[in-house]
């Protein structure tokens, strides 16, 4: 039981969240959410996850499905399983095969896929 | 000055040389006080807050979790320490995050007086310190911080946790962080199939409507009712002797 342990938000898969949702640390999806998310931390949103949703994070993994715009201050990685549909906004991305992406990609604020 | 609270069972026979031996310790420690005695229909809060206004700066509770609440609930925001003396294995698990051993051994770490302040939940008035169970309703909805709903599955059950021990589903709630956290654990799962994390939200407050139907509260133990509970913490509020053992930092 460390300090700060508290900080990490978890999703698990059947749960559905409404609104606007925000964390100050990482958080954890494996549900649905839809509204807005944003997080001060990392996000990792697994393969089973539908977000409809404008998403914001420092980091983001993402396995599942994405129906909104994106900006993810750091890195954003797309697993092989992931669908996203929505605007990114990223400063670095890595797509495996497979992924799909439907939308503009702008990186260090200078657009550079569409 | 110590005032300490033995709970109505530990009055019997069967604590009789524990007791003596407790008694002795704290003698011995220097840290004997005055002695109230729990009975059914005495009013734990009357001279609880009696002796507080006397000038008892600490109480301790002499049983076990449920003699802390009771304890915790009658001192309300009076300026006290309050610490536990466990004095059998069960219903221990305040205790054991606490770092308190059972029995005399507890007296040694009263005596060391390392206090911590802690958070405290609170549900529908009641406060807990541990966790508050509740009964889950088909159209349960937990509304977090006034920002987002979460609805969990039909077959899981809402917990409000401020101080746990992790278990194989989630992690420990950590008593000094501030916070209480959300925890809905699906029940849905059969034997042939995976049991998944929990989810796991922390907040500062909540509102769990049940949808309509009474369902039933248990808040460190203790049984209530309702169809719509707000739940908050209140951070840092409560001064606690804890053993170097404790299990937060």
């Amino acid at each position: 039981m460390g300090k700060g342990s508290g900080e990490e938000t978890i999703i698990a898969h059947g749960v559905r969240v409404e609104g606007d949702f925000q964390s100050g640390g990482s958080i954890v999806i494996e549900g649905e959410v839809s509204g807005s998310l944003k997080t001060e931390g990392d996000l990792r949103i697994g393969d089973a996850a539908v977000i409809r949703a404008t998403v914001e994070a420092q980091n983001a993994s993402i396995s599942g499905e994405v129906q909104g715009n994106m900006n993810v201050h750091g890195r954003l990685e797309l697993a092989g399983t992931a669908k996203i549909t929505g605007d990114v906004e990223v400063e670095v991305l890595s797509i495996a095969p497979g992924a799909t992406l439907n939308g503009k990609v702008t990186m260090n604020g200078t657009k550079a896929a569409e | 000055m110590y005032y300490y609270v033995y709970d109505e069972f530990v009055q019997g026979q069967k604590f009789e040389r524990e007791l003596a031996l407790v008694e002795t310790r704290l003698t011995d420690l220097g840290i004997s006080g005055k002695i109230a005695r729990l009975a059914l229909f005495r009013d734990p809060g009357e001279f609880i807050r009696d002796a507080v206004a006397q000038g008892a700066k600490t109480v301790i509770a002499v049983g076990d979790d449920r003699t802390l609440r009771k304890v915790i609930d009658a001192v309300g925001d009076e300026d006290v320490v309050l610490g536990i003396i466990p004095m059998t294995k069960d219903n221990n698990a305040i205790a054991d995050i606490l770092g308190m051993p059972q029995g005399v051994t507890a007296c040694d770490i009263l005596s060391g007086r390392i206090v911590e302040s802690l958070d405290i939940g609170v549900v529908s008035g009641h406060r807990f310190l541990h966790t508050a169970i509740i009964q889950t309703s088909p159209e349960m909805t937990v509304e977090c911080e006034g920002q987002f709903k979460i609805y969990p599955p039909k077959k899981s059950t809402v917990e409000v946790r401020n101080m746990t021990f992790a278990d194989a589903l989630a992690r420990a709630a950590n008593p000094i962080d501030g916070k209480i956290e959300i925890v809905v654990r699906d029940g849905g799962h059969s034997v042939f199939r995976k049991k998944t994390p929990a989810t796991l939200v922390p907040v500062t407050h909540a509102k769990i409507m049940t949808g309509g139907p009474t369902v039933d509260l248990s808040v460190d133990g203790e049984l209530f009712e309702g169809e719509e509970f707000h739940v908050s913490v209140l951070p840092g509020r409560i001064k606690m002797i804890t053993g170097k053992e404790r299990k937060f930092s």
